[in-house]
């Protein structure tokens, strides 16, 4: 049993396979090994942080476990990968729960004072917003299938394959084949069923004439829309990480003005009518400007969905206006039909809609410019106190076909799993439709006609920077909230991870989708930190 | 700390670098939060402060990994094969053939530290470290374990859940390999730091006991005790990010309700322990850091093991601490992955 002393020891050689594609680059002053472990730290600031590290430890020491307790349970904390600010934000809790004498726990709220630091401001200072795009996003599968079902696996892959190179006659004999697996092969369950959707929209887009998703009347989009909210958490979750978000960014305004990128059946505004009714102080006066396709046979049914929210709100005494936008693209949809107050708080809520004005990538910009440029440059123009954004976290706008497919056919596999996974409803075989649309137009139509263009967080957030926008953080009571909410649903397996100030909801270890906020400095604002402390609103 | 509020806090950070001290206190501090008095835990706040990184079936660095998700246990687990050379990168996971018909190819069972409380398969910290292992042992397969974790899953869960991925890993074709197509089998080592180093030792019990071939156990400062206060214990309470108190915590948290350390889960060579002579346990490497203040009760277990007569490599690392494999700037880091490699190697 000799002990092995310490001896010099060469490095261990990099692997001499070349890699094929590189990990996420950074700006060069972040500590590249701690990034590794999910820490953001300049390496500038090690030192700093380690000294608060040892204050902290010390206050911690100090304090009564109770206390200690009492922070972990109640004190609202932000983002833990941007370490310097972590680190302060625990020390200022302590200090403020220390000054106090021990407090009873009805006074807890006393204690979990949002942080002096507006984090939106450590953003700005800590990573420009030109952060060089990944080349390729995590592609990932959960639930791998090991019986038949990896046969129809392999074939859907061949057969884009085919597509890809443009052999169609070899990919329409494989589809048929496919299809002839699949009737003789039970589509209750597992990947088969999410294999059928797959199977139909390559089917259209081979033997279609111009391709083509599955028609369907805006009537029928909200029937299916409404089964897919109540069959699975995920757009649950997107209204209410959004209203929270919201909720707090209103904090203090008597005007408030709502603007909802897709109204639908105004599923979200209930909850958050009901919230600031009950807000210390009273609600405020509330405006909701409801944006969604014109109704074909004459009725106004964002107007009708309208009055609907308006008797809600008068029945809890909260004062309510609302106004239907009509549009049929967001892009079409001119800030002044808005009609936005400067003296009210105003939130932009989108949820899922964003990716729609993206174009291609890969196109020329400068041959026009992107809806997606213009739509945020009015948002912008609103200078709106949040604006919550929820989008599909999957990268399904990827240039080359091949690769869209893959990562379509791991990201909805997954889905339906999660969806599988719930108890069986009625709910949820129209709710498979929905995601069978989304299917479909992703993998069976070209250019315009190309709606679902889901762009995976990362990107979104360098785009939202380089638009002028901020992050607003979600916190640990977000968190908690969103956690609590899933354990509502009897299947487990359901996912809230924390990401840099936003939140995903997946299912087991793959984010799904992303909830973030944000808010944009005013224009002609310099940029210095106290014009960014004062205005940005702290969570 | 037995009432003792002095931290002496300069000594750690003269035996790491900055960055890793940075890391491991603050890992420490929150850990800290987490842990109630009355043995309960804050698993909500645990879950939003642990950093992730997702499974990436594209190859990164030469590795690309999946999860896969065992149905009638809810066990995940996460598997990390290097590249394929063959095949164009958008290939569906190969789960039909055998990692190779020519030579054998280890898979390393991997679980995680953490204490039995903390951290997954897909903490950032362990996805790293296994993504290390693939390259350094020849393209090894490595698949972590997402163990059910305790104050509320106690033991025996995570054993269960070891034996379980065990079973799984023995069972895929997919992971078989051998020199020719009639010597294909699954060829396992295990491999785990602190609490999953414990993991494995018992996980190659119960295979010994049921005749299931295991290659290797490499144990990373593993997590054992007992309720003697040993000399290291009292030598190093408190001094290198770890102290008696979090130690006994977790072993109240893990062990059944009102057990002592001297539980055999725990005390692996103690008074209640089982008897390992005659048993065919494997060839284990066992990793001491020489400021690990638990290290007496690890010395302990290789001494054990070797006196039931098994062969065991002890690689004692003078002035390493806890995770000192977490990030690759030093000496000890290099020593570990040479000797893993090595250890994997040989025949």
């Amino acid at each position: 049993m000799v002990p092995y002393d310490t001896a010099a020891i060469p490095i261990a050689n990099p692997p001499a396979s070349s890699s094929s594609s590189t990990t996420i680059s950074k700006p060069p002053e972040i500590d590249g090994l701690l990034a590794g472990a999910g820490y953001k730290v300049r390496s500038s600031d090690l030192r700093h942080v380690a000294q608060r590290l040892e204050r902290l430890e010390t206050a911690m020491l100090n304090s009564p476990s109770q206390h200690l307790s009492l922070l972990a349970s109640d004190a609202v904390l932000y983002n833990p990968s941007d370490l310097s600010t972590w680190v302060d934000s625990l020390l200022s809790e302590l200090n403020q729960s220390q000054s106090l004498p021990s407090l009873p726990s009805d006074l807890s709220d006393l204690i979990s004072n949002p942080t002096a630091l507006d984090a939106s401001w450590m953003d700005q200072q800590l990573s420009p917003p030109t952060a060089a795009i990944p080349n390729q996003q995590p592609s990932q599968l959960t639930v791998v299938e090991e019986d038949s079902g990896i046969r129809l696996v392999h074939m859907l892959m061949t057969c884009a394959e085919y597509v890809q190179r443009g052999d169609l006659s070899l990919a329409g004999s494989l589809i048929q084949d496919m299809q002839s697996l699949l009737t003789r092969v039970n589509t209750g369950c597992g990947i088969r069923k999410v294999a059928g959707c797959f199977i139909d929209a390559l089917s259209r887009r081979v033997f279609a004439a111009g391709g083509g998703g599955i028609p369907g009347s805006a009537y029928e989009t909200e029937i299916l829309y409404h089964h897919f909210y109540e069959a699975c958490p995920y757009l649950k979750f997107a209204h209410f990480t959004a209203n929270q978000a919201i909720l707090e960014a209103f904090d203090g305004h008597d005007c408030v003005h709502v603007v909802d990128f897709n109204l639908m059946h105004g599923l979200q505004w209930p909850a958050l009518i009901q919230a600031l009714a009950l807000r210390p102080g009273g609600p405020p006066t509330l405006r909701l400007t409801g944006i969604g396709p014109p109704s074909p046979d004459g009725r106004d049914s964002l107007r009708e969905i309208g009055l609907r929210l308006a008797e809600l709100a008068r029945s809890v005494n909260v004062r309510f206006a609302f106004r239907g936008v009509a549009a049929s693209r967001l892009e079409d949809v001119k800030p002044w039909m808005l009609q936005v107050n400067p003296k009210e708080a105003v939130a932009v809520n989108s949820i899922m809609q964003l990716h729609k004005l993206l174009v291609g990538p890969g196109l020329d910009p400068a041959h026009r410019p992107a809806p997606i440029e213009a739509v945020l440059g009015w948002i912008r123009s609103l200078n709106p106190k949040i604006v919550t954004v929820v989008e599909h976290e999957a990268d399904h706008n990827q240039p080359v076909f091949l690769d869209r497919f893959t990562e379509s056919l791991y990201y909805y596999s997954t889905m339906f799993d999660s969806l599988d996974a719930c108890a069986l409803q009625p709910e949820k075989a129209l709710a498979e439709m929905y995601i069978q649309r989304e299917i479909c137009n992703v993998v069976s139509c070209e250019g315009s006609a190309r709606l679902e263009r889901h762009e995976p967080l990362a990107r979104w957030r360098e785009r939202l920077g380089r638009a002028g926008f901020r992050p607003l953080h979600l916190g640990s009571n977000a968190f908690k909230q969103a956690s609590m909410l899933l354990t509502l649903f009897s299947a487990e397996g359901y996912c809230v991870e924390e990401n840099e100030g936003c939140l995903t909801l997946g299912w087991h270890s793959r984010p799904l989708i992303a909830a973030s906020a944000w808010h944009a400095l005013p224009e002609t604002a310099a940029v210095s930190p106290d014009v960014a402390v004062v205005g940005g609103a702290v969570m | 700390m037995a009432g003792d509020n002095e931290v002496n806090l300069n000594e750690s950070k003269r035996v790491v670098p900055l960055n890793t001290w940075v890391l491991i206190s603050n890992f420490k501090l929150a850990y800290n939060l987490l842990r109630r008095p009355d043995g309960s835990f804050n698993r909500d706040l645990a879950e939003f402060l642990d950093r992730k990184l997702p499974a990436n079936t594209n190859p990164v660095d030469g590795v690309f990994s999946f999860d896969h998700l065992d149905r009638s246990t809810g066990l995940l687990n996460r598997v990390y094969r290097p590249e394929s050379q063959l095949g164009p990168p958008t290939a569906p996971i190969d789960l039909e053939n055998p990692l190779s018909t020519t030579a054998v190819v280890p898979v390393i069972v991997f679980f995680h530290g953490g204490s039995f409380t903390h951290s997954s398969a897909g903490s950032a910290i362990y996805d790293t470290f296994c993504r290390r292992l693939v390259p350094l042992c020849g393209g090894a397969v490595v698949v972590s374990v997402n163990y059910r974790r305790s104050p509320e899953n106690r033991y025996p869960c995570a054993y269960d859940d070891g034996w379980a991925a065990l079973k799984w890993v023995k069972s895929r074709p997919w992971l078989c390999s051998g020199k020719d197509r009639n010597s294909s089998d699954v060829h396992v080592y295990l491999a785990g730091d602190s609490s999953g180093g414990n993991i494995a030792h018992h996980v190659a019990v119960k295979a010994a006991e049921a005749g299931i071939s295991i290659l290797g156990n490499i144990l990373l400062h593993p997590m054992f005790g007992g309720e003697e206060r040993t000399e290291s214990e009292k030598r190093l309470d408190g001094k290198y990010f770890v102290t008696v108190q979090d130690r006994d915590w977790y072993w109240r948290a893990f062990l059944p309700e009102g057990e002592s350390r001297d539980h055999p889960a725990c005390n692996v060579f103690g008074p209640r322990s089982k008897n390992l002579e005659g048993m065919k346990l494997p060839k284990s490497l066992v990793v001491v850091a020489g400021l690990d203040l638990i290290q007496d009760w690890q010395l302990a277990y290789v001494e054990g093991m070797e006196r039931a007569g098994n062969q065991v490599q002890l690689i004692f690392l003078q002035d390493a601490t806890i995770g000192f494999y977490f990030l690759p700037n030093n000496q000890h880091f290099h020593c570990l992955m040479e000797e893993i490699k090595n250890f994997v190697s040989a025949a």
